[in-house]
């Protein structure tokens, strides 16, 4: 098949088309739009791969979805509905992850490129490095809101996906999390963990108890005073919170009482945290602000609507029992998955953190807010995922062309620039970055952690959560002995064991691979004492992914996703994309581009 | 304009705006309900725009055509199946342009332009033309303006594409984001305690008439400084809209060559003209102009959706007056002309 109608494009144009093969990933928001686009102009052969299924939520602009294919395969659906408007152009559709062994860099060199569309960077990550092991240009797109990107990675000619660092998600300490909160999403994080210490997986860095080795509350003798059960990990309960919630048979005023009355009244007990801050009031299941006063007039969305205190504590006990309700239906040693679609989810974290929010006297938040908040996500519109992937495909018209040098990246703006520039294109390709350890001909990183008390399974999660591999193998440069290896159970009798007891020391350098990706990298180990767990430095000045981050959300398919790791959530939107800013002056680009956020960051005023 | 009716949206409503209700807020989203909308011109371009103004949850889209599908339609027209080739183009767009949201009420209209009454364009919030001839794109633009509705009209030839507004005087909110510092404690000075704070500010723009736009006076020393951006797009535009005033067509894929040099042709008397420098207007980015290329259309028809949604929202700066896609440097600019 080739574009349908003669004349519309030029001779080379057309042949290029006609014996082309591509490789859409992500049938969402921008990829339904790819999909179209490149079937109408008559791209003969197609595959699309996504493991999401169709939410209502996406039906207002992933247009080849109706209602009545909520739930069904999206890259099905796609497939479907796509050949409907050119039934003679060959389309394959992949109901699967792209990151499985089933999609190796054979199965990627067969395609004359790649078209991402994809709404993680865990996934951007993956298929970057496909492209890159494959020799194979990627056209890698995203939207948040208003504003949008497209760009080109092609080996040794542009930047790769992880050339630059991105920024890592904003993280907060667990001594605000546990004993200071002074913001709404200090609660909404508080209120996650309090859902999976209750029902979901429980996780010791998910602590929700006053926390005593707070460095801020130290030489309070009160500490200790009110309560004796404290370890000196600095956690309160040696009971875990499940066991004691169950033993109450989640009774919600017994659960209330402790988490919104005895807790915070041990917190008052550590009396140097209040010296500076307003010390948060405890409350009492049966005196709660709110009680019998009439629901205020409200004209939004009924989930735009703040709860009072009284309303909170209902939906918490409304939403305790149904969710142990839940639990209890489940078999023995199964979990609940927080998913900000699930009603009783969804409620318990917003009565928890509103309450927690209240006791600390920080302003409360609707479900609708919280939702948005917890849940992460990232407002998405049909237009500017329209305008994205219709760049996405004149660019790959480009590609086919031979023009790879004027595919520079393109920027959709949320609001005009000084200069009128709505889309606004890249002067130039964006040279790769030599010391890239994804990229560069020879990639080399180091990594700081105490040996002393690191791991091989901390190392492990470095690998795959630091270096977003998939399964690493490591061997120690020049000996050839295997540290790590993706064989199961290979290398699991030395879990335990720290990097020092294997004999790994200050500059030792590993080979670590990963054979999926075709990803080989050399890590030199540094030793830091101070280091509580590993970090990765390429450069001094870039702050680099740690392990300790907080995740404000976990996108509600987490669960079919391979899983998220601490640097890399799956987010619900068309993006986690940042978009590197043109110079506004017309000079050319400061090296390296600085990388802004994507938002409404261009019209934000700075009142400190 | 618009007004907002005050009838509280649906939970089935609010589940399927959700992503945009969080973008444009829950007020917007209710005016956007309340607007009927007629899109004129059922191409690939048209096809892309009601798709997304049907998206966007307006009260009802009127698609008006009396042009019958052609194969050329095909590579972009994606609301027409490919076998109702010789059927009215509006109506073989009803059945998908409905299932795309069954919120929406779809109408088609297949009466030519010249056949319907002024007071038929009356009769819509917003009208949002394509594929006129420049004569009847300021008819409907004039009858517009005397009832105070939004006219916004384009193109889209091959990769290179336009849009026009003129949406009166219109009245509008802009929201800004401000970061606040916030204290919780007495000498609290935490950096983090910050909170970001929205302000909405109303503001007002004054929109001229499509002919002032295209009648623009190029000797004047403040348009003649613009040619030193070297972007020929208006003159792109201008040369395509006298081809389809002239020959009552669009440049054909099937007479690439002897369309081009018609098009060469009228490109040299507009540099005369105008007294345009020499090779100001290029010969490449007169030859990807055929036919509405897909990927093309669906960038234009994104602006243009938007800027319907902005108009009948009322919400944040729509353009003014002129928007420009230039294929060749992939750039999109917005300009102001007839001032
Ligand atoms: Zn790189």
């Amino acid at each position: 098949m080739v574009a349908r109608v003669a004349g519309v494009f030029d001779e080379k144009l057309t042949e290029a088309i006609a014996n082309s093969k591509i490789l859409v990933v992500g049938a969402g928001g921008i990829g339904c739009e790819i999909l179209k686009n490149l079937v109408l102009t008559g791209f003969p052969y197609i595959e699309i791969i996504d493991l999401d299924t169709i939410d209502v939520s996406n039906l207002n602009r992933q247009f080849l979805f109706h209602k009545e294919h909520v739930g069904k395969s999206k890259a099905q659906v796609a497939k479907d509905s796509a050949l409907s408007f050119n039934p003679s152009v060959n389309i394959i559709a992949h109901h699967d992850s792209v990151i499985s062994n089933d999609y190796g860099v054979n199965y990627f060199k067969q395609f004359n490129m790649v078209m991402n569309a994809l709404d993680n960077r865990v996934a951007r990550n993956h298929v970057n490095r496909m492209c890159l092991a494959a020799n194979i240009p990627l056209i890698e797109t995203g939207t948040a809101g208003y504003a949008g990107q497209v760009e080109l990675i092609q080996k040794g000619q542009t930047q790769c996906y992880e050339c630059q660092p991105k920024a890592p998600q904003k993280s907060f300490p667990g001594c605000t999390i546990r004993n200071t909160p002074s913001e709404p999403i200090h609660c909404i994080v508080w209120a996650k963990h309090l859902f999976n210490q209750l029902f979901g997986e429980e996780d010791p860095d998910q602590d929700v108890s006053p926390d005593t080795a707070d460095p801020e509350a130290a030489g309070d003798a009160g500490a200790s005073a009110l309560r004796t059960e404290g370890t000196e990990a600095g956690n309160v309960e040696r009971k875990s919170t499940r066991a004691w919630a169950s033993e109450t048979n989640y009774d919600p005023e017994k659960l209330f009482s402790k988490l919104f009355g005895d807790d915070i009244r041990y917190l008052l007990s550590m009396e140097n945290l209040w010296k500076k801050r307003r010390p948060p009031t405890p409350l009492t299941w049966n005196n709660l602000p709110g009680k019998g006063n009439p629901t205020a007039q409200h004209s939004g969305l009924p989930d735009q609507r703040v709860w009072s205190m009284h309303e909170c504590a209902q939906v918490f006990g409304d939403s305790c029992k149904a969710l142990q309700a839940d639990l209890k239906n489940r078999p023995e040693g199964d979990h609940l998955v927080w998913d900000k679609d699930e009603k009783s989810a969804m409620d318990f974290v917003t009565a928890c953190a509103n309450i927690r929010a209240h006791i600390f006297n920080i302003p409360l938040k609707s479900r609708f807010e919280i939702k948005s908040m917890a849940g992460n996500i990232i407002p998405a519109i049909a237009t500017a995922n329209a305008i994205v992937a219709g760049l996405a495909v004149l660019r790959a018209q480009n590609l086919l062309k031979g023009e790879t040098r004027a595919c520079t990246s393109v920027y959709l703006r949320p609001k005009v620039n000084h200069r009128g520039q709505l889309f606004v294109p890249e002067k130039t390709l964006t040279a790769p970055n030599p010391k890239c350890y994804v990229c560069a001909s020879k990639p080399e990183v180091a990594l700081a952690c105490n040996l002393k008390q690191l791991t091989l399974k901390d190392l492990n999660a470095a690998f795959k959560d630091g270096l977003n591999m998939q399964a690493p193998d490591a061997v120690v440069e020049g000996k050839g002995l295997v540290v790590l290896s993706s064989e199961p159970g290979e290398t699991d009798h030395n879990n335990e064991k720290t990097l020092e007891e294997i004999g790994l020391n200050d500059g030792s350098a590993l080979v670590v691979d990963d054979f999926l990706q075709n990803y080989e990298v050399r890590v030199i180990l540094q030793q830091k004492d101070e280091e509580k767990s590993w970090r990765l430095v390429t450069d001094p000045d870039i702050p680099m992914p740690g392990p300790k981050e907080e995740k404000p959300a976990n996108g509600s398919n987490g669960a079919d996703e391979p899983k998220p790791g601490p640097s890399c959530s799956k987010e619900d939107s068309d993006s986690d994309m940042e978009i590197i800013e043109e110079d506004d002056t017309g000079e050319p680009a400061p090296k390296p581009p600085k990388r802004r956020k994507v938002g409404m960051n261009n019209e934000i005023v700075d009142l400190c | 304009m618009v007004e907002n009716n005050g009838v509280e949206l649906s939970e089935a409503e609010a589940e399927q705006y959700d992503r945009q209700i969080r973008l444009w807020g829950l007020e917007s989203q209710k005016r956007i309900r309340s607007s009927k909308v007629l899109i004129i011109g059922l191409s690939g371009l048209g096809a892309e725009i009601a798709k997304n103004i049907i998206l966007s949850g307006v009260k009802s889209v009127c698609l008006l055509d009396n042009e019958k599908l052609k194969e050329t339609d095909l590579h972009s027209q994606f609301l027409a199946p490919s076998d109702k080739i010789g059927e009215n183009r509006a109506e073989t767009s009803l059945q998908r342009a409905r299932a795309l949201n069954p919120m929406v009420e779809v109408t088609a209209e297949t009466k030519a332009v010249e056949a319907l009454p002024d007071s038929y364009f009356g009769t819509f919030d917003v009208v949002c033309a394509t594929g006129l001839k420049q004569e009847q794109l300021e008819r409907i633009n004039n009858i517009c303006r005397d009832k105070t509705n939004k006219f916004l009209c384009g193109d889209v030839w091959g990769m290179f594409g336009y849009m026009f507004a003129d949406l009166f005087d219109h009245e509008y909110s802009e929201e800004i984001v401000q970061h606040k510092a916030v204290k919780r404690g007495p000498d609290d000075s935490e950096k983090n305690a910050r909170e970001t704070v929205t302000i909405n500010v109303k503001r007002r723009a004054i929109y001229v008439p499509l002919q002032n736009a295209l009648s623009a006076d190029w000797t004047k020393p403040e348009l003649r400084s613009r040619l030193r951006r070297g972007d020929p797009s208006y003159f792109v535009m201008k040369i395509l809209l006298r081809f389809r005033d002239e020959y009552n067509r669009n440049p054909d894929p099937a007479k690439r060559k002897s369309d081009t040099e018609i098009l060469l042709r009228m490109r040299d008397e507009l540099v005369k003209e105008l007294n345009l420098p020499v090779g100001f207007v290029s010969d490449a980015i007169l030859t990807d102009v055929f036919g509405i290329v897909a990927g093309a259309a669906a960038v234009v028809g994104g602006v243009i959706g938007q800027e319907v949604v902005k108009a009948v929202s009322q919400r944040e700066p729509p353009h003014n007056n002129m928007f420009f896609f230039n294929p060749v440097k992939c750039v999109g600019f917005v300009e102001l002309y007839g001032q």
